[in-house]
């Protein structure tokens, strides 16, 4: 009907649905195509004679039969009998007006796909001074985000939302570091560290691997993002001890070479006022017994040295976690020590809470607080590698909590001492255990004060979790880089995930493993990215260097048939 | 302009009402029946197994868009319209595609000598009538849209059968086409043949015949498939040229009865059905979307009158 669009055209802004500067629908012209997340630039001229010039990514596209009335004229039409025309139409949502003069753009106008520099400008990646890659659009493009809202300058932190075993959330969390370590933006890169928390499957131990199945088409979106393809350079693994093993070898299946075996000697656990840690449930706060904790605590830090990581207590040597319940418990049972251990009037029965704790606790962290192995400063996290793996996957909820709470309060007050120079990278999944959104707990200060204080400290979460909605608030609302993976659709209509606009959101609940929806400050409109397959070995398999012979634990994986289909 | 013009404030659609074609007083039609058989043989004749593959429908609409009081320098005043029309073609070649679409808007009055500019791309061109009458005005209108729809068959033809919405009259030079009758005023046929026409089953046809008005043309009767609420329910008559030899004349009719019901619409989607086919039904909507919003014209026509009084 119409004469052709220039081959550089897709389509007009049409009259037919308002055009605002927000947003607009644009017809396509039927010799062109528009897909979901494409990039446009038009133009429109004010009557001053000034031009404005409108950028925007395309948020839905439809199609539709012009000329039908009912649902069933599709037939006729298919039949040849009745005349229609098929409309396709995109809407477009602004991203950019230069300059800012927000008008909307006048029906008509001709819209064309932005490319190279305009594509740039349209995404504000013109604007960034240092870019991170962060993957790459459907169309095999680039994206970045501004670094400056990562590293601490202007913002800092990345929150990540998503099913488990299908939004790769790790996987993601994993390449943005390595996209930190190996792009040459971040300053001080050789002073930056950081710390993963391995909480389920052994997926991360082979960071230090390069994967050698990774195919040439995902080598080539690794230079498309300026990225090389290989594994992390310097990784430390660390393991907690088998159960009941004497000589604490780590408790891993899939690798056997370069892990350490962590644990805490009972003279750190009591010199660094580790106790609070065991009691990491969320408090309530009618509980009287954390003024119990903080008392027994103040006794414990009067121990001397045994040696070998155990202590002496009033002339008593401990050297196994078991012992030292025994003990406080003597103590704390004992009606003339009560007083001295427990603090005055405190009642039997905030006593007995104290301690069905804490008897709670001893099987699941005797073997990780001990003092019964020799050089335990062998088993401390050194935390002396660019990557620190810390593997709790095997450990039961209560003892890793303790180990996440105890690390963190350790790096945490390391950072401080060492001042900002350098990074400190934490990536921690399930953080609605770490941090719910009710309650009070040690960890959760820690990691309330990372995210509050850790900008200007150089300390970065990047947090993970299921559900958003779970997580204390102030967490997640510093984060300035929000990621989702697939959510749930019940979970994608909560008012966590505001900051998606409806399209963006209806897509959350069906984006595949490898896809991520990612929002950033300084651009209104959230980016849809698809990032490499890991160029680090994720399982034996994959080892360049195979640390177990192939077939080794062949646990339920979530990226199979990610390659595949990438 | 060289005249000023006030549109008249009642709607258009009040004006007088012609039915196309409708002239008082129309004398008995002479009917030869004898074309195809004799008139002692005549009974139903069924369709052709297959039909032509490709088929082109042709149609026009027209619109009063405001009837205008136009005072001519010597202080005369007379009746016009400002009218559009439109005309196009549906090809049917397994997709149904409009095409060869045109439109036209005229100023219709007597001895005018010049249009009016309505709105930049809306110009309605001047043409002439004897009188102001009514009749005369909506008879122009009739003439212009016949005249842009022949301009559309021609520009749209190439198809084995076109089908012109409406009597043949006055384009029976359009080649391979027939004249498409929805509606049934005059009796053709003596009383015994009329019969014949409510016994025809769906798909049938009558026999091929010639009849005479103030024009000559073959024509036939055929009955479109759907509810037989009357003897009369789904019949149709076609017409063909006078010019064309009784065999091709009879081969038309055939592919018509071959080829029409497959496009009769039904009764839900369409108040005329099952007379007013799919195709053509679809191009009067294409073709209506082409002429433009009614109150948007009668606006810039407005705002034209006030620029003319005032100058």
């Amino acid at each position: 009907m119409s004469d052709p669009l220039p081959e550089e055209l897709v389509g007009r802004v049409l009259g037919t649905d308002e055009a605002t500067p927000l947003d607009f629908w644009v017809a396509i012209d039927p010799g062109h195509y528009l897909q979901l997340d494409d990039v446009v630039a038009l133009e429109r001229d004010l009557p001053g004679g000034e031009r404005i010039r409108m950028f925007g990514v395309v948020s839905q596209v439809r199609a539709r039969h012009e000329g039908a009335r009912f649902d069933s004229d599709v037939f006729l039409i298919a039949d040849g009998k009745l005349p229609a025309e098929v409309s396709e139409a995109a809407k477009v949502l602004a991203t950019r007006f230069e300059p800012e003069v927000f008008v909307p753009p006048k029906p008509g106008s001709a819209v064309r796909k932005a490319r190279d520099e305009e594509r740039d400008q349209a995404l504000f990646f013109d604007r960034m001074e240092k870019k991170l890659a962060i993957g790459l659009s459907r169309d095999g493009e680039p994206l970045y985000v501004n670094l400056e809202f990562l590293d601490g300058t202007r913002g800092a932190h990345v929150n990540i939302s998503g099913v488990s075993g299908v939004a790769t959330k790790t996987t993601y969390a994993t390449f943005l570091l390595y996209s930190l370590f190996h792009s040459n933006v971040l300053q001080h890169a050789h002073a930056s560290k950081a710390i993963i928390f391995n909480v389920k499957g052994e997926d991360l131990l082979f960071l230090d691997q390069e994967n050698a199945k990774l195919e040439d088409a995902q080598r080539l979106r690794y230079r498309q993002l300026g990225l090389p393809a290989g594994a992390f350079a310097q990784v430390e693994f660390w393991a907690p001890p088998r159960r009941g093993d004497p000589n604490a070898t780590p408790w891993i299946s899939r690798r056997d070479t370069g892990v350490g075996s962590f644990f805490w000697s009972i003279l750190d656990f009591c010199r660094q006022d580790l106790l609070p840690y065991l009691f990491a449930d969320a408090e309530d706060d009618r509980a009287q017994y954390p003024i119990v904790i903080h008392n027994v605590m103040a006794q414990l830090r009067r121990c001397t040295d045994a040696g070998e990581g155990g202590v002496n207590i009033e002339g008593q040597t401990v050297r196994s976690f078991a012992a030292l319940v025994d003990l406080i418990s003597n103590r704390l049972t004992d009606e003339h020590e009560r007083e001295r251990w427990a603090g005055p009037a405190i009642g039997q029965g905030t006593v007995n809470a104290f301690l069905r704790r804490l008897f709670a606790a001893v099987r699941h962290v005797q073997d990780i607080i001990r003092g019964d192995v020799p050089n335990p400063e062998k088993h401390h996290i050194a935390r002396g590698s660019q990557v620190t793996v810390v593997d709790i996957h095997n450990l039961n909820d209560r003892a890793q909590r303790f180990v996440v709470g105890s690390v963190l309060r350790e790096a945490f007050d390391d950072k401080e001492k060492q001042g900002p120079e350098g990074h400190l990278f934490v990536v921690l999944d399930e953080l609605n255990k770490y941090a719910p959104r009710e309650g009070s707990s040690p960890i959760k200060e820690i990691l309330l004060d990372i995210a509050e204080r850790g900008r200007s400290l150089g300390i970065i979460l990047i947090g993970a979790q299921q559900t958003a909605s779970e997580v204390e608030r102030r967490v997640v609302s510093n984060s300035a880089i929000r990621v989702v993976g697939r959510l749930d659709s019940a979970e994608a209509g909560r008012e966590e995930y505001g900051w998606l606009p409806a399209a963006h959101r209806a897509r959350a609940t069906i984006v595949k493993p490898g896809t991520m929806i990612l929002s950033q400050p300084e651009l209104p409109v959230p980016l849809v990215l698809e990032f490499p397959f890991p160029a680090w070995a994720t399982r034996p398999s994959e080892a360049a260097e195979h640390p177990l012979p192939a077939g080794v634990g062949t646990a339920a994986d979530p990226l199979a048939g990610w390659m595949a289909e990438a | 302009m060289g005249f000023t013009f006030a549109v008249e404030s009642w709607a258009p659609e009040y004006g007088a009402q012609l039915e196309p074609g409708d002239t008082p007083n129309r004398p008995q039609p002479d009917v030869d029946v004898a074309v195809e058989r004799e008139r002692t043989e005549w009974a139903p004749i069924a369709p052709p197994p297959a039909g032509p593959e490709h088929v082109a429908f042709v149609d026009g609409i027209q619109r009063i868009d405001a009837r205008v009081w136009i005072t001519n320098p010597d202080g005369s005043v007379r009746m016009g319209i400002c009218a559009s029309y439109a005309a196009g073609v549906v090809r049917c070649n397994g997709v149904a595609k409009a095409e060869a679409i045109v439109v036209g808007r005229s100023l219709i009055a007597p001895q005018v000598a010049a249009g009016i500019d309505a709105m930049p791309g809306v110009d309605f061109q001047p043409c002439s009538t004897a009188t102001d009458a009514p009749e005369v005005l909506q008879q122009a209108l009739e003439g212009r849209r016949r005249e842009l729809e022949v301009e559309a068959a021609t520009r749209g033809a190439g198809a084995e059968l076109v089908v012109l919405d409406g009597s043949l009259s006055g384009r029976t030079h359009v080649g391979g086409a027939i004249g498409y009758l929805k509606t049934h005023q005059v009796r053709y046929l003596p009383d015994d043949l009329h019969l014949l026409v409510g016994k025809l089953g769906p798909g049938e046809r009558t026999p091929v015949f010639m009849t005479t008005t103030n024009w000559s043309r073959y024509s036939w009767y055929l009955r479109l498939p759907g509810p037989a609420d009357h003897p009369w329910s789904g019949i149709v008559r076609c017409e063909a040229a006078e010019t064309l030899t009784p065999a091709e004349a009879i081969e038309l009719a055939g592919m018509s009865a071959a080829t029409l019901p497959r496009y009769a619409s039904a009764p839900h989607k369409d108040p005329r059905a099952p007379q007013n086919l799919y195709p053509i039904a679809g191009l009067e909507r294409e073709l209506r979307r082409y002429l433009g919003d009614q109150q948007l014209l009668y606006r810039a026509l407005r705002q034209a009158a006030a620029r003319t009084a005032a100058a």
